[in-house]
C-alpha cells in the first residue's frame, strides 16, 4: 500500500539572497517532510532561516533551486493556498479596519461566501475571546489581541494546513495557554500544523515532531520523544529526612544535587539506582517519588547547535557565502 | 467577490486616512465657492452684470452672449480641474502599493488563494472607482452648478472628466510602478508630479531639439516626448474641445495611456516575481 502524500514536503531547498555586496544563504539544501494531521515544530535562533522557509513554502518568496509542495501542489499558484491558514510573525492588519471587517476582507479573498463569513466571523472572534471587541479598530488594540486577530484570520477558512510563524509572541501566559487550547482543539479536526518558533517550551508543549534549523541547514530532527530521551538522571523526593551524605553515595557509583525541594540523582544504570534506593530505605527515608528526568528540548537544541557550531556538516558553504567580485 | 472586497478595502483605507474626505472637502469647496460667490444677471440672452465675492465684473459697456461666457467658463474650469483633478488624484492614491507592501500587511494579502496580478489589479480598480466618484463629484458639480445658474447646458465639458481619468490612469500606472520598486509613499507622489512638470516643456520638443547641438540630444527630447504622457497637449486639446473646436487628437490621448499600460504591465510582472 503506498504512503499518504505528505502535507508538506521539501526538498533540497536552497535560498539565497544576492545584494550588490554578496550573497546570503539564508536555506542550505533542507529537506523536510511533515504528515497530515501532524503538528510539527520548526525550531532555531534569529536568523536561521525559520521565516524564510515559511514564506517559501506560502509562495510569498521563490526558492533559489530545490522543490516544495504543500499538499502536493506548488504554492507559488494560488489556487494551491485554498485552505491553507497563516499567521505571520509581526503581522500588521491594516489599522483602518474593525477586528470584524479585517476578517471580512481576509475571508472574502479566500473566496468564502458572504453566508459562512456571516456564521464564521462571530464564531472565531469568540474562540479567541474578543467577541466583545470585533467592533474596535485593529490599530486600537495591544500586542497580544493582534496576535489572536492574526490566529482567527489563520483559521478563517477552516485551514487543512496552517503555519504559525512565533504565534505566541507578545502573548501573556493566560493567552498563551489559550492560543495552545487553540491550536490543540484544531489539531484534533485533522489539521496538520507548521509551528516556527524559538519558544522551546512551547513547541515542546504542542509538537509531534521538530526539526532545529542552524544557518540554513536542518541539524536535527524527530519526534519530541525521542530527541528528549530519558537521561541516567532522576528526580527523587523524600517525604521528609535529608539524603546521606555524598561521600556514601559515591562509594555506590552516584551523584546527588539538591535542586527545589527535591534531589538529582546521576547514576550510571538501574542497578546502581536501585541500590541508592535500597540504602535510603535503610536509613528509613520515606520515598515520596523517583521519576526519570528526561532531557528538556532546551537541551538538545543547545547541543545540537552547539555541535554544528564545533563540527559544522560538510557541503558548500557557511551561512553567508562569497561576496560580490 | 475578491475583486469587490479589494474596491471596498480601497474606499475604506481611503476614507480611514481622510484622503477621500479631503478629496471631497476639495471639490465641495469649489462647488460652494461657484454657487454662492459667483452671481450672474442675465438678460434676453447677454450678461448684464456679474459679481464674485460681491465685486462686480468690469462690463467695459458690453453685454456679451451668455452662451459665449458660459462656454469660456467652463473651458477655463475645464483647463483648472485638469490641473488640479490630477494633482488631487495622484494624492490620493499614492500610498496605496506601499501601504500595501508593508512587512507584515503584505504577508497577510499574498497568503490568501488570490493571485499576485488579481491582488494589485483589484487594488487598481479600486483606485480608479474613487478618482472617477471624485472626479464626477467635482466637474459634474461644476457642470450642473454654471449649466443650472444660466441654463446654458454644455455637455462636451462632460468630456473633461473623461480626460482627466484617462491622464490619471497613466499617472496612476506609473505611480504603481514606483510603488513596487520602491515601496514609498513619497517618492510614488513625488515623482508623477516630476513627470507632470517634465512634460510640460517637452510640448516644445521640435524647437527644444532644433535648439540643441547634439543629435543624441535632440534624439533624446523626440524620444522622451513620444515615450512620456502628453499631458499638455491633452489639456489644451481639452479646452479647446470644450470652447467648441475639433475633438481631442486621438495620439496624444493614445501614447500616455500607452506609457499608464506600460508603466502597470511592468509593475504586475515585477510584484509577481517580488519576494516578501
Amino acid at each position: 500500500m503506498s504512503r499518504p502524500d505528505p502535507a508538506i514536503a521539501v526538498t533540497a531547498l536552497v535560498k539565497e539572497f544576492r545584494t550588490a555586496r554578496r550573497r546570503l544563504r539564508a536555506l542550505d539544501g533542507v529537506d523536510l517532510e511533515v504528515g497530515r494531521g501532524e503538528v510539527f515544530g520548526l525550531l532555531g535562533a534569529n536568523g536561521a532561516g525559520k521565516t524564510t522557509l515559511v514564506k517559501i513554502l506560502l509562495g510569498l518568496a521563490r526558492p533559489t533551486s530545490g522543490a516544495v509542495r504543500v499538499r502536493g501542489c506548488d504554492p507559488r499558484r494560488a489556487a494551491a493556498r485554498a485552505r491553507v491558514g497563516y499567521l505571520p510573525e509581526g503581522h500588521r492588519f491594516p489599522g483602518y479596519l474593525r477586528a470584524d471587517a479585517a476578517l471580512r476582507l481576509f475571508g472574502r479573498l479566500a473566496g468564502l461566501p458572504e453566508g459562512a463569513l456571516d456564521r464564521r466571523i462571530p464564531e472565531l472572534l469568540e474562540l479567541v475571546g474578543l467577541a466583545d471587541r470585533g467592533h474596535d479598530r485593529v490599530g486600537r488594540y495591544s500586542k497580544g489581541m493582534t496576535q489572536r486577530l492574526g490566529l482567527a484570520c489563520a483559521l478563517l477558512d477552516e485551514p487543512e494546513v496552517l503555519f504559525l510563524d512565533e504565534p505566541t509572541d507578545g502573548v501573556d501566559p493566560v493567552g498563551r495557554r489559550h492560543i495552545r487550547d487553540i491550536l490543540l482543539a484544531t489539531r484534533g479536526e485533522g489539521t496538520t500544523i507548521f509551528i516556527n518558533s524559538h519558544l522551546l517550551s512551547e513547541v515542546e508543549r504542542t509538537c509531534d515532531r521538530v526539526a532545529i534549523l542552524h544557518h540554513g541547514r536542518v541539524v536535527r530532527q524527530g519526534s519530541v520523544d525521542d530527541l528528549t530521551h530519558p537521561t541516567q538522571r532522576f528526580s527523587v523526593r523524600l517525604g521528609g529526612g535529608e539524603f546521606p551524605p555524598d561521600a556514601r553515595l559515591r562509594e555506590l557509583g552516584a551523584a546527588v544535587a539538591s535542586r527545589n525541594g527535591s534531589y538529582e540523582l546521576d547514576v550510571p544504570d538501574l542497578e546502581t539506582l536501585n541500590r541508592v534506593v535500597d540504602l535510603l530505605r535503610a536509613e528509613r527515608l520515606l520515598i515520596a517519588e523517583v521519576s526519570p528526568v528526561r532531557a528538556a528540548l532546551e537541551d538538545v537544541f543547545v547541543a545540537a547547535v552547539e555541535a554544528e557550531e564545533r563540527e559544522p556538516a560538510p557541503g558548500p558553504a557557511a551561512h553567508a557565502v562569497g561576496g560580490a567580485p | 467577490m475578491k475583486t469587490w472586497a479589494l474596491v471596498v478595502d480601497t474606499w475604506r483605507e481611503a476614507f480611514a486616512r481622510y484622503t477621500l474626505l479631503g478629496f471631497a472637502a476639495v471639490s465641495t469647496l469649489f462647488l460652494l465657492i461657484l454657487t454662492f460667490a459667483l452671481n450672474l444677471d442675465i438678460v434676453n440672452g447677454t450678461l448684464a452684470a456679474g459679481s464674485l465675492f460681491g465685486r462686480a465684473f468690469e462690463m467695459r459697456h458690453r453685454t456679451p452672449e451668455i452662451e459665449t461666457v458660459v462656454t469660456s467658463a467652463l473651458s477655463i474650469f475645464a483647463g483648472m480641474l485638469y490641473v488640479l483633478g490630477v494633482f488631487l488624484s495622484v494624492f490620493a492614491t499614492g500610498s496605496q502599493v506601499p501601504n500595501l507592501q508593508h512587512r507584515g500587511t503584505v504577508d497577510l494579502y499574498l497568503s490568501r488563494p488570490i493571485a499576485r496580478v488579481h491582488l494589485l489589479l483589484g487594488r487598481f480598480v479600486g483606485a480608479v472607482t474613487l478618482v472617477g466618484a471624485n472626479l464626477l463629484f467635482l466637474c459634474g458639480g461644476v457642470f450642473l452648478v454654471l449649466s443650472l445658474k444660466t441654463r446654458v447646458w454644455n455637455p462636451r465639458f462632460l468630456v473633461a472628466a473623461a480626460l482627466i481619468l484617462v491622464v490619471f490612469l497613466s499617472y496612476l500606472g506609473f505611480m504603481y510602478l514606483i510603488g513596487v520598486l520602491t515601496s514609498s509613499t513619497p517618492l510614488s507622489i513625488m515623482l508623477p508630479y516630476a513627470l507632470y512638470v517634465l512634460s510640460l516643456p517637452l510640448a516644445a520638443h521640435d524647437r527644444i531639439a532644433a535648439a540643441m547641438d547634439s543629435r543624441l540630444g535632440a534624439g533624446a527630447i523626440h524620444a522622451l516626448y513620444w515615450i512620456l504622457p502628453k499631458t499638455p497637449e491633452i489639456g489644451r486639446d481639452l479646452t479647446g474641445f470644450v470652447l467648441g473646436k475639433l475633438a481631442p487628437s486621438a495620439l496624444p490621448i493614445v501614447t500616455t495611456g500607452a506609457f499608464g499600460a506600460v508603466c502597470l504591465a511592468a509593475a504586475l510582472v515585477l510584484f509577481s516575481r517580488k519576494n516578501f
